[in-house]
């Protein structure tokens, strides 16, 4: 292992590495525009120029491997010149904008002035103004505010492989383009607004709509289907705002679909399910929600009285914590033994799609075709339980002799979208159900009680992607008025004191769960591109 | 929360001269004598409000700086009467009562990019400390001497911008930008 000396501090780096990525892996801030480790490097910004003992030039440490016992000053006079130098001359037509650009707050451009920029400009001309274009469905280019870093178009030739944008012109009246009639608008496509190092590319949904340091970040793990990304949620005073990615290089690396950014909006959904229902005489009345809880509960004991064990089954939704559907599970199976587990439809787009790099043809990014978050985690805390079960295709035929001898259960939807199948199973329309769910189905309005339910940003637990990888999620805001968390409803069911907490229940259902840790906001490393000044 | 963390009060002992409270009350009367005394001596001066107001006295007198008093909030206006406020919630960030609620959009005109939609400020809960002038970048937000607002609600007591501008109105004459 190659060790270089950086500004009088030793540093272990790996074999082959740039300078600035082994600067940036021990710790130490160098400043860096146009680099960023999951794109090629064009070193075309200057901004991390070092000097290096024995080189008379200075070199761009992005693009420098590194050579055992190599001397790097990023603070000599020399360097300092540089930045000085690329700050100044990137500000030079940059509009005083910081007021109403979105990005300031999370800046590079505002972060390294401060660092390493002067505070005032010596430009007397007229700036240059160059116009905003609308460049796809979610996205806006201010094209005053772009540096040329050219992140985005190595984004879109490398990763999406998508090639929407270019540059057009060349020296000063350089612009980022798309070509005529063909918009930014494939499915990672928003990604190139949180890699724009500055508030030149913006999210139209986020725009305006509050200044990122009032945000907090809560770590989640995507909803929308099984790749399981790593995201933060980012909310302010119980609202979420945003979406963006969390580095995990296993999973996700740095990247998330659009539809992951953007599944926040059904949490705030004006159809919401907030009111507990319980039909009498046939028709849905309003209850409050104890009552309902324990209208459910002696409904289910009444059922099992009468029909015996084996009459009851729970259908355990792709969308639940595991947490949630080993206590529903361990529920049922206190009132009904023989309960039979069901895991509910597991959605799917046919095919993953695959990203490619067209010059090397790696594969960059995978969306996965089924839609639903958790269908291995709750097959494997059904397996775990054992007893009966059936997967959801014989639950809608309900052939079996075990089936036919259902009588009534516990449904839980909580997917973001409508879910019911067009083959709607028989036991969907008969017999007790009781339905904790987030949105209004044709089921949430015939049922016998339903039990308005939070969504996954509401409540901690932990899912299981298509690998096997179980990782947990935090909440970011509370359920709405009306509806309660599944955990703290199965809590009381089971009759346990306190509140649901997912930490506690991981530990009781013992391996491969206990040892998931938990992300600590603390500890949690930041994406390998992010600089603390 | 942590045992450690809750701190518990007591309520304080009184002492037998304290549950007489003859000797306390002829104290708080002992107090207002001495004031009147001061006054009646010509050692302290009474403002004789509302028929006399500070910002109409000199100094010397008990007056007030009309310019530096910081009274209720104002919203200024640009050229052509539309408000100046770029909705940046730097006075919201620096606001240390939290009392101010902005929401942003994108402004109805060619030439400016964002304005504020709503732009409330709960004067109830306002410190007066200036804080919010001194941030905002465009000269957008400041206080005025204005200190005599009443409501029969606290709804009443939170300004809209309508209300901010308003009070520009009224003020500019008296106080310009
Ligand atoms: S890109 Fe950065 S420096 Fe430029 S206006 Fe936006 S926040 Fe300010
Ligand atoms: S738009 Fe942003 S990412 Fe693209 S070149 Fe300009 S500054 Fe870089
Ligand atoms: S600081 Fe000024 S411009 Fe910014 S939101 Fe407040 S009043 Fe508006
Ligand atoms: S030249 Fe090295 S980061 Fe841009």
């Amino acid at each position: 292992m190659p060790k270089i000396t950086v500004d009088g501090k030793v540093i272990e780096a790996k074999d082959r590495q740039m300078v600035l990525q082994a600067c940036l892996d021990a710790g130490v801030a160098l400043p860096q525009y146009c680099y960023h480790p999951g794109l090629s490097i064009p070193a075309s910004c200057r901004i991390c120029l070092v000097e290096v003992e024995g080189i008379p030039k200075l070199v761009p440490s992005c693009q420098t491997p590194v050579r055992d016992g190599m001397v790097v000053y990023s603070k000599s006079s020399k360097a300092i010149a540089n930045q000085k130098a690329v700050m100044e001359y990137l500000l030079i037509n940059h509009p005083l904008d910081c007021p109403v650009c979105d990005q300031a707050g999370e800046c590079y451009l505002q972060d390294y002035s401060y660092e390493y920029g002067r505070s005032q400009s010596r430009f007397e001309e007229d700036k240059q103004k160059k116009p905003k274009k609308d460049v796809g469905e979610n996205i806006l280019l201010y094209n005053d505010r772009c540096i040329m870093c050219t992140r985005c178009v190595r984004f879109t030739r490398e990763v999406s492989g998508t090639s929407e944008l270019y540059v057009d012109g060349r020296g000063s009246k350089e612009e980022i383009d798309i070509f005529p009639g063909k918009p930014l608008n494939n499915k990672l496509a928003s990604n190139v607004v949180d890699l724009c190092p500055v508030g030149a590319l913006l999210d139209k949904d986020f725009l305006f709509k509050q200044r990122v340091w009032l945000l907090k970040q809560a770590p989640s793990i995507s909803p929308v289907d099984a790749g399981g990304e790593n995201i933060f949620l980012e909310y302010n005073e119980g609202i979420i705002y945003r979406i963006k990615p969390r580095y995990n290089a296993e999973v996700n690396t740095w990247w998330i679909s659009d539809d992951t950014r953007y599944s926040y909006k059904a949490v705030h959904s004006e159809n919401r399910l907030t009111k507990p229902m319980r039909t009498q005489y046939g028709t849905q009345v309003e209850t409050d929600y104890a009552g309902a809880i324990e209208h459910a509960d002696s409904a289910l004991k009444e059922l099992v009285k009468t029909n015996g064990a084996g009459s009851t089954y729970a259908m355990l939704s792709p969308m639940m914590a595991n947490e949630e559907a080993y206590l529903l599970a361990t529920y049922i199976r206190s009132i009904d033994p023989q309960a039979v587990l069901v895991l509910g439809p597991t959605p799917s787009s046919g095919a993953d799609e695959v990203f490619k790099n067209p010059a090397n043809g790696k594969v960059t990014f995978t969306i996965k075709a089924e839609k639903v978050p958790n269908a291995a985690g709750i097959r494997r805390v059904i397996e775990k339980l054992g007893g009966p079960k059936a997967t959801f295709e014989d639950f809608t035929k309900a052939e079996s002799a075990e089936l036919k001898k259902l009588k009534g259960g516990w449904i839980v939807g909580g997917y973001l979208s409508a879910w019911l199948p067009t083959e709607v199973p028989a036991l969907f329309k008969k017999g007790l159900r009781i339905v904790q769910d987030i949105l209004p189905t044709s089921l949430s309005g015939s049922c016998d009680v339903l039990l308005p339910a939070a969504a996954w940003a509401e409540k901690d637990g932990s899912w299981e992607n298509f690998a096997g990888k179980i990782q947990p999620f935090l909440a970011a805001v509370p359920p709405p008025d009306g509806a309660r968390r599944e955990g703290d409803v199965y809590y009381k069911l089971l009759g346990r004191t306190g509140m649901y907490n997912a930490e506690d229940v991981r530990g009781e259902m013992g391996e491969p769960f206990a040892q998931i840790p938990l992300p600590d906001l603390e500890t949690l490393a930041p994406a390998p591109e992010f600089i603390e000044l | 929360m942590k045992d450690s963390d809750v701190i518990v009060l007591e309520e304080p002992k009184l002492s037998l001269g304290d549950q007489f409270y003859i000797p306390q009350v002829l104290n708080g009367l002992g107090t207002t004598m001495k004031h009147m005394f001061r006054v009646l001596g010509g050692k302290d001066r009474v403002v004789q409000y509302p028929e006399e107001k500070r910002e109409d006295l000199a100094i010397e007198k008990g007056g007030m700086l009309t310019r530096t008093y910081r009274g209720v909030h104002r919203l200024n206006k640009d050229e052509e009467g539309r408000v100046k406020c770029v909705a940046c919630f730097m006075c919201s960030t620096a606001c240390p009562a939290r009392c101010i609620h902005i929401e942003a959009d994108e402004s109805p005109w060619a030439d400016r990019e964002k304005y504020p939609a709503k732009f409330d400020i709960d004067e109830l809960r306002c410190i007066y400390c200036g804080m919010c002038e001194e941030a905002c970048p465009v000269d957008a937000i400041e206080l005025t001497h204005v200190y005599d607002i009443v409501g029969l609600t606290r709804q009443e007591m939170i300004f809209d911008k309508s209300k901010l501008l308003q009070v520009y109105d009224e003020t500019v004459k008296n106080e310009p930008m």
